[in-house]
């Protein structure tokens, strides 16, 4: 038997299940939502299906009014059909995944398992997304057969956004089921995978909140304010931005109150069971309800002072909000100097002022913590760090932390302050064993506490880990900003890693010799990065200051000799006699989305993927063959027999485009903008982007590649003129664009239509390169393009003069 | 010059462009309608005897390209004979149809003429579906090819019509609208086949044909509150609105025209006679304030003053020059549009002029009035106003 999932149900339209509902629907799945009846209908109102249905469309509704978007394609919601728990309980017999999100109060869980045992299909998988239940609880009393189908799918919010799924298996749950789910999250859901055990708030949560309690119950004897905080728990220690109390702010006071204290009152066997007892300032702000973003305000509060949004935080010894200060403390600065992460986490765990002596504090303690919870709740290191980086957005789990800051270092300064350090590490280090995880003849591996031994980590036979090759020595060249790396099979891969990935001289160069390599050497190659930030920058774009460099010097001969390289480049790769593939993910602007459409003959492209031609923003064009490509995509699968069509109609789209720089909110969207054409692909989990790029090329060599033939492109000539100047002139009346956007949206329409041309006539593709060159050149010595450059690598936003 | 006698006035109602009643009825087939009800309605009259039909359109083409008004002469069973033409002023297609054909019998050209307008702008968009304005002039004069929504702001901004009058007057519009409704004033208003796609016993589609009778864009239920909510449709900061801008809207009108010695062969009875007609350009830009110009020109042309005449049908394109023509002529408001306009009843283009003609007309029975005015605004920057006088 192949087992499918032909339709899921989600019980519970709450927050979490709403997330869920979404994301299996932005995958392609049927899904049924269900919520109770509400309980206070009067007699004439029990009748009405609109009544009935008030909770689970309400739920649904907070679903397609989510920002950011919980669904990746608006039309998708087609895929969730509602209900209510007791009229279309029936249905869940079509099911054949149900996940259970209702309240957390184990007897009306217990109630409900009970009801669907009665409909399931015999083989239909029932999952609950409890948080703080264990599953031998919920599944008491239930039928061998059901809890053989029964596990724990413990999703986090936002569902889109957050990768981490904790698989969480009963007693009694049957292995092809975990397997089969394991499988289904990873690849169709494209979920970070970990194996929980039936323990308290499972992994992420039980790690991560004994860190954010414990460090607050800490600050406050420390004497440290809540900004102060935030200052060293964020991107300085490789963490997200929102730090520990923005996190709280967005996950809400009360949320995480309920998840403290369930996991105080269920870990009696906890050494540490006490860093989960809430500080009395928690209390106090759920009492002034003070719970964080749902409310308004939290630890932190936006005030608009004289039309301006300032930021406030809140004093915890008066509850009043003041001004953020920056903080001043040594480590910060030292860490603002160093180069690596490592060496950031190091100058603030290792430096001597009272904020690093308050961050060693909470990391030593955070990191003992976890090493004593193995075996208690994962099998090994990895599941913990995977969890903290997929659930949490760390970059680094507290296990690689570790390995980042010295485990021998590190557990001599725990020694000495009197840390109890567990016997494990202890042994590891006698052992001879430097860090949790090492490299051996190209294989990641981890220390295994159970074996004291090291052991290979497991992954999917889809996923590509190129830095796992490169350590393989599978790098075959290499400059500062890029590397072709042998993924095997003779299919090779141009690696960017430049910061943002930003496309620079040295990238256009060495993408050049990576296809006169592939050529000589190579099936294919696959134009692809991996980053361990979510959601991570496939290119941001053309590296700005190198050209604004140049048009400060008045060099533009070297601004059109650059930029007739890039094209250059792009072309030889778009005509190479082998197949090239990209893989985009995230953020894929500029000359990223450029090469995406130029140099590729396909792409393979994560889910997540934010993608535009944006340069009009800092007052350019796309000029790397931008203009002509997202045109030749728009107008490629016209079949010859189709004759006299109006050019206006793909033109527009193509030139709002790029005029008004529009930019995906997912591959879905991109693929609906016309950036993503049908022969384009769509993955969902990122860990396979290469991996599937390579097979794409692999199957393209296979079917007998041929190079595309360069014909003559048919264009709309300079009847486009005349719509674009009348479009432009009604937008400059109405007040939605500059004078100096309509300047640069005018030239751009005259390029994307091949300049002066009869309508619909055919051109040389080459023409509409060389317009985009003198475009490009000109524009760089407009004063207000310099500006808009200069204001864009100066402040990261774009000026609009 | 001879005068010409309009014996017959009618039009289909006017739908909601897209989600109103005729938005799967094809011009051709209102206007087909239109024309037979206006000869059916006109005692003695065959169809043999016309000597021309001219049709206003504003977009001519596709649906009700190739020269509606022959196809559509055919169509109604009027004998191969009987010519027709299609009229384009925009705005002012229809009146223009109207005048065009009564100035032939003036002229003694012909005896029995019709003039009439159709517009499905659910089947040809504003603009058309392949606008292409000329590369090199919209370089230095885009303007030529301006937005109407922009053209009101634009109005709005320059005479100081604020936002709170646009939308009073267009909630005026709408109450008027509903009360002509309720009380069955649109005497000129004739039930109208139209045509839906519905799906049948047997799986598949099947045109089916219901009659509409009244005009689906009127909301009665409107508040100035409501109007008030809503967002600016041109502008960044405008005060032009939705709500205080005419309805896209479907629909067809066909008027009968008769010289006097038909009018006695064949023992008619006049409406009303066509006086005179006027034009004049304005700003492209500011295209709105085209009456205010056309009006006064029509009435030295008449020799009468505004006081004379007794009713007008003004079309409110914008309720921002609509009202910014009314008061800078100094036209008493409660004789402009008594049944309501464009921003409850649609303005449906090409149809328009041919539509007020036939409500204007029916106003003046009802109000006794001797001189009527209908006028309109028209893209590109003009106006235009025709003089009508009711009949013994």
């Amino acid at each position: 038997m192949v087992r499918k999932i032909r339709k899921t149900a989600v019980i519970g339209a709450g927050v979490m299940g709403g997330g869920i509902a979404a994301h299996l629907a932005s995958a392609g799945i049927k899904t049924l939502l269900l919520d109770i009846v509400p309980l206070d209908l009067d007699e004439k109102k029990k009748n009405d299906h609109g009544e009935r249905n008030k909770l689970v469309s309400s739920g649904f509704e907070a679903v397609l009014k989510s920002r950011p978007p919980l669904l990746m394609d608006r039309n998708d919601a087609e895929l969730i059909t509602l209900g209510n728990l007791e009229d279309d309980f029936e249905k869940l017999a079509e099911c054949d995944w149900i996940v259970e999100v209702v309240i957390e109060r184990l007897g009306v869980k217990q109630d409900l398992f009970r009801r669907i045992e009665k409909v399931r299909k015999s083989d239909a998988i029932i999952s609950t997304n409890t948080s703080g239940l264990t599953l031998r609880d919920l599944s008491g009393g239930l039928s061998k057969e059901f809890k053989q189908y029964f596990l724990g799918t413990h999703f986090f919010n936002p569902v889109r956004y957050m990768r981490l799924l904790e698989i969480i298996s009963g007693e009694e749950t049957l292995p092809e089921v975990i397997e089969f789910v394991c499988d289904f999250g990873e690849r169709i859901l494209g979920k970070g995978i970990v194996l929980a055990k039936d323990t308290p708030n499972f992994i992420g949560n039980r790690i991560g909140v004994q860190q954010i309690i414990m460090a607050m119950q800490l600050m406050h004897e420390k004497g440290l304010s809540v900004s102060e905080v935030d200052s060293l728990f964020g991107p300085v220690l490789g963490r997200p931005k929102t730090a520990l109390f923005k996190t709280c702010d967005l996950v809400g006071l009360d949320t995480l109150a309920h998840v403290a204290t369930n996991t105080y009152e269920l870990v009696k066997n906890d050494e540490q069971k006490d860093t989960f007892k809430l500080p009395v300032f928690i209390n106090k702000m759920i009492e002034k309800k003070l719970l964080g973003n749902k409310t308004g305000a939290g630890f932190y509060r936006s005030e608009w002072i004289e039309g301006q949004r300032v930021s406030k935080v809140i004093d915890l010894n008066n509850f009043k909000y003041q001004k953020v200060r920056e903080t001043q403390f040594e480590c910060l600065t030292k860490a603002g100097n160093a180069d690596t992460l490592p060496e950031k986490i190091k100058a603030v765990v290792y430096g001597k002022d009272k904020g690093a002596r308050f961050a060693w504090r909470v990391v030593a303690t955070s990191l003992i913590y976890a090493a004593s919870r193995i075996p208690e709740i994962a099998d090994s290191i990895v599941e913990i760090d995977n969890a903290m980086k997929w659930g949490y957005n760390f970059q680094l789990g507290p296990f690689e932390t570790w390995d980042a800051i010295g485990v021998e270092k590190s557990v001599n300064k725990m020694e000495q302050e009197g840390f109890s350090v567990p016997d494990k590490v202890h042994k590891m280090l006698q052992d001879g064993s430097r860090s949790f995880y090492k490299t051996e003849n190209g294989k990641i591996l981890f220390y295994d506490f159970d074996t004291n031994n090291y052991k290979e980590q497991k992954v999917s036979e889809s996923i590509i880990s190129i830095a796992a090759l490169k350590a393989m020595d599978k790098t075959v060249k290499t400059c500062k900003s890029a590397s072709l790396v042998d993924l095997g099979d003779n299919v090779f891969c141009c690696e960017f890693h430049t910061k943002m990935n930003a496309i620079n001289k040295e990238i256009v160069d060495f993408l050049e010799e990576s296809l006169d390599f592939t050529d000589k050497n190579g099936a294919g190659l696959v134009i692809g990065n991996q980053t361990a930030i979510s959601p991570g920058a496939f290119s941001a774009g053309g590296d700005l200051r190198l050209m604004g460099d140049m048009a400060r010097q008045k060099n533009f001969d070297d601004i059109e000799q650059f930029i007739k390289n890039a094209q250059g480049v792009m072309q030889k790769s778009r005509y190479a006699a082998f197949p090239v593939v990209a893989a985009p993910y995230g953020l894929t602007l500029g000359g990223g989305c450029e090469i995406c459409l130029g140099a590729a003959d396909k792409m393979v492209a994560h889910a997540e993927l934010y993608m535009g031609l944006v340069e009009i923003g800092v007052g350019l064009l796309p000029a790397g063959g931008g203009c002509l490509n997202l045109w030749k995509k728009f107008i490629r699968h016209v079949p010859e027999p189709v004759q006299g069509l109006d050019f206006a109609k793909f033109f527009a789209p193509v030139f709002r485009n790029i005029a008004m720089a529009k930019v995906s909110s997912s591959a879905v969207h991109a693929r609906s903008l016309g950036f993503l054409g049908p022969e384009d692909r769509i993955v969902f989990n990122i860990d396979y982007l290469i991996g599937e790029a390579k097979k794409e090329v692999l199957r393209m060599v296979d079917a007998g590649y041929s190079p595309p033939v360069k014909r003559a492109l048919k264009v709309f000539g300079d009847a486009a003129q005349g719509v674009i100047h009348m479009e432009l002139n009604n937008m400059l009346a109405a007040g939605y664009i500059s004078e100096y956007d309509e300047f640069l949206a005018k030239r751009i329409g005259y390029v994307i239509s091949g300049g002066e041309m009869r309508v619909d006539g055919e051109i040389d593709e080459e023409i509409i390169l060389k317009l985009e060159r003198e475009a490009f050149v000109d524009f760089w010595k407009e004063p207000k393009t310099q500006a808009r450059v200069e204001h864009m690598l100066k402040t990261g936003k774009p000026l609009r003069n | 010059m001879r005068e010409a006698y309009i014996v017959t006035s009618v039009r289909t109602p006017g739908c909601k462009m897209g989600k109103g009643a005729f938005k799967d009825t094809r011009p051709e087939d209102l206007l087909t309608f239109i024309l037979n009800t206006a000869i059916e309605k006109t005692p003695n009259l065959s169809k043999k005897d016309v000597d021309d039909i001219m049709v206003g359109c504003c977009f001519p083409e596709a649906e009700q390209g190739l020269n509606i008004g022959r196809i559509v002469g055919q169509m109604a069973g009027f004998p191969v004979e009987v010519p027709g033409a299609t009229i384009n002023r925009f705005c002012s297609s229809g009146l223009e149809a109207i005048c065009q054909a009564a100035l032939r019998v003036m002229a003694g050209w012909a005896e029995i003429t019709i003039g009439g307008g159709v517009e499905s702008m659910s089947m040809v968009p504003m603009g058309g579906n392949m606008p292409r304005p000329h590369p090199e002039y919209t370089r230095t004069h885009p303007e030529l090819y301006i937005a109407m929504g922009v053209t009101a702001e634009n109005v709005a901004k320059k005479y100081e019509i604020p936002r709170q009058a646009q939308d009073e007057f267009a909630f005026h519009s709408h109450m008027k609208a509903a009360e002509a409704r309720r009380k069955n004033l649109f005497t000129e208003l004739i039930p109208t086949p139209a045509v839906r796609y519905v799906l049948s016993d047997n799986d598949t589609y099947k045109k089916e044909t219901f009659i509409q009778d009244f005009d689906d864009g009127i909301r009665e239920e409107t508040s100035l509150d409501a109007l008030a909510k809503l967002k600016s449709a041109f502008s960044v900061k405008g005060t032009v609105t939705a709500g205080n801008s005419s309805q896209t809207t479907d629909g067809a009108a066909a008027s009968v025209i008769v010289s006097e010695t038909k009018v006695k062969e064949l023992d008619l009875k006049p409406i009303a006679k066509l006086k005179s007609y006027a034009l004049v350009g304005c700003r492209p830009e500011e295209m709105g304030v085209g009456p205010k110009y056309a009006i006064p020109k029509l009435l030295k042309l008449a020799g009468l003053g505004i006081s004379d005449i007794g009713v007008f049908e003004i079309n409110e394109a914008f309720a921002s020059q609509a009202l910014y023509c009314v008061k800078a002529l100094d036209i008493d408001i409660k004789k402009v549009n008594i049944h309501g306009g464009a921003i409850a009843l649609g303005h449906p283009l090409g149809c328009t002029g041919a539509k007020l003609c036939s409500t204007l007309l029916a106003n003046m029975i009802q109000t006794g009035s001797k001189y009527g005015i209908e006028s309109m605004c028209i893209g590109g920057g003009m106006g235009a106003a025709a003089l009508f006088e009711l009949c013994e």
